[in-house]
């Protein structure tokens, strides 16, 4: 009762913020703006209406990425140096809340915060999405009628583009975990930058992970060893980035597999970086 | 009877940015019985706000000890039956008075309809009930302190700690807090009381402590620390050889227009000054003076910062 009686305060608060909600309005205009969107190839070939929907869907997701970055790192930098700047926090903490509720409640309200964002930008997406596959059909239908095309032959909505949505979001409760650990000590601008850091550093992985176990040319045994730590530390984001592999048909051979094992690795990343803020914060003086 | 404050020797000291250290309580010792109104107060920086903190668990002491309703402070359990109103309390702007309350009402666990018939008997006390869903952001802040009373109530404590709670408050909200206080000692509530309102903590607390700079500098039941007082004497035609003569026996005098004002501390001063007075002035008026807390206040501040 108590963590979700925070978690429902901090996403009722987090919704009204101006930025986020200018966040969400831009990358929901963006996403209609997609709708007119066509490659070069144009509509005269089946190929044409293909490439033209990948684009619309690689631009869809790449801004809800970015949105959802940008919206993780804004909120989560100021979670609690916020309460404790608007004193709200003595109210609270004066009351019988352990502070290991405080932080879980906070935690979930940004994420819930970021999933309600996720949704509406998801929403907005596949919908564009569908209509940009249906134009595009009954565009070619009109002036190549001979192609006799079906709407499933330009991958009109489908679960793969859902689960690209998931995997964003899911990504984000990892950085947002990292966000909020770092908010219990940090102030929010150097938050912010530490936030972004953290994030580019974990879609990089696959960098890291090449110069950690091959080595690079003139690299010394330190660097490749801070490479190694920075693999194992650091949120592998870049697992997370599965877009090209739905959209193009995939590289991933058991989608359910590789989704249950994000989900669980979301979960204990984020867990371990909930105990880290909770140890933390116990000795934090408010 | 257990105190219902018990701080033994307690200390904070702060580390500053250039190695050294700031106590900003240093080794203050005190308790509060139960059932009393207790002051707190001392000049801005002198630790008041750091010791209540220290009391509800928000900071840790560096050293000594901290009991609250017997138990060591920021104990959960002992959180139940305590309740904290902050200077300037802040909300959760977005939020309506009926929202703020419930959502406080859930950290007691309290549950369905108790809550609601709480929350509706908190706002009728506090005289909110007609704008029980406006939002804080349009509330002024003799409101917002109003809100801040309801909710340091919810759980109906035993120990309220009230940190500056009638500042900047207009005339009709602070007396109603000053009710509040009152009603709540009728009630057999402790109250720990930190104001710069001197003639409020005069009027409302049974003992007082005097913090200046991290230490306390006295402390001791409200009638005993100002049962000194004095007499002003004011004279008129007096002469500069009367003056001289009185002056090695009064407390302060002062010359206004030929109108002189004696201040004398001890009775028997009085009448040695009054019999001289008799024959060489016009004697105007005696009037005997009762020392208020500000003036004792005062006195101590001025007294250790020499």
């Amino acid at each position: 009762m108590i963590i979700w009686a925070i978690a429902k305060t901090t996403m009722g608060d987090a919704l009204r913020k101006k930025i986020l909600q200018v966040f969400l309005v831009v990358a929901i205009g963006l996403i209609v703006m997609s709708f007119s969107f066509s490659s070069l190839s144009g509509f005269s070939t089946r190929s044409g209406a293909g490439t033209d929907l990948l684009l619309v869907k690689s631009f869809g997701m790449g801004l809800i990425a970015l949105v959802g970055a940008l919206m993780s790192l804004v909120m989560g930098v100021s979670l609690i140096p916020q309460e404790i700047e608007r004193r709200t926090i003595y109210t609270v903490l004066s009351k019988p809340v352990k502070r290991y509720e405080f932080i879980i409640g906070k935690y979930l309200g940004a994420t819930l915060t970021l999933a309600v964002n996720i949704f509406l930008m998801g929403i907005v997406f596949l919908v564009a999405v569908t209509l940009k596959a249906h134009w595009a059909v009954e565009s070619l239908t009109a002036t190549l009628p001979e192609m006799e095309l079906k709407v499933s032959d330009v991958q009109v909505f489908d679960v793969k583009s859902v689960l690209g949505v998931v995997m964003i979001f899911l990504q984000f409760t990892v950085l947002s975990s990292v966000v909020l650990f770092f908010s219990v000590f940090l102030t929010p601008t150097v938050n912010f930058f530490m936030g972004m850091g953290v994030y580019v550093i974990g879609l990089l992985s696959t960098v890291t992970k090449t110069i950690a176990e091959a080595g690079e040319q003139g690299l010394t045994t330190p660097v490749i060893f801070l490479y190694k730590v920075l693999h194992i530390v650091m949120p592998n984001f870049d697992k997370y980035n599965i877009t090209n592999s739905l959209l193009h048909s995939s590289e991933i051979t058991n989608l359910t597999k590789y989704t249950i094992g994000m989900i669980i690795y979301s979960l204990i990343y984020s867990l371990v970086m909930m105990l880290l803020a909770i140890i933390t914060f116990e000795r934090k003086e408010v | 009877m257990t105190d219902a404050i018990l701080v033994e020797g307690l200390t904070k000291v702060y580390k500053g940015r250039m190695g050294g250290e700031v106590a900003a309580v240093n080794d203050i010792s005190f308790s509060v019985r139960q059932g009393e109104i207790f002051g707190f107060i001392g000049p801005n920086g002198a630790g008041k706000t750091t010791t209540i903190k220290m009391l509800l668990g928000l900071l840790f002491p560096t050293s000594g000890k901290a009991q609250v309703l017997g138990m060591p402070a920021g104990d959960i359990q002992t959180k139940e039956r305590i309740s904290y109103l902050p200077e300037s309390p802040y909300f959760y702007e977005h939020m309506t008075a009926v929202e703020v309350l419930d959502f406080f009402c859930r950290l007691f666990k309290i549950k369905g309809k108790e809550r609601k018939s709480k929350i509706d008997e908190l706002l009728q006390r506090v005289g909110l009930a007609e704008d029980a869903n406006r939002t804080l952001r349009q509330y002024s802040k003799g409101m917002l302190q109003r809100i801040g009373v309801a909710q340091a109530l919810i759980n109906d404590p035993d120990l309220l700690f009230f940190d500056e709670p009638t500042s900047g408050l207009d005339p009709i909200a602070h007396k109603d807090i000053q009710d509040l206080i009152i009603s709540l000692k009728a009630q057999g509530k402790t109250v720990m009381l930190s104001s710069h309102q001197l003639s409020d903590v005069e009027r409302v607390c049974d003992r007082v402590a005097i913090i200046n700079r991290g230490k306390i500098v006295r402390i001791g039941d409200m009638n005993d620390l100002l049962s000194a007082g004095r007499t002003v004497i004011t004279i008129a035609e007096s002469s500069n050889e009367l003056v001289e003569e009185i002056k090695p026996i009064a407390e302060r005098i002062t010359v206004d227009s030929g109108t002189v004002r004696i201040y004398v501390e001890a009775d028997e001063n009085v009448y040695k000054i009054l019999d001289v007075v008799r024959a060489k002035a016009r004697l105007l008026s005696v009037v005997p003076q009762k020392q208020t807390l500000e003036d004792l206040f005062v006195e101590i501040v001025r007294e250790v910062r020499k």
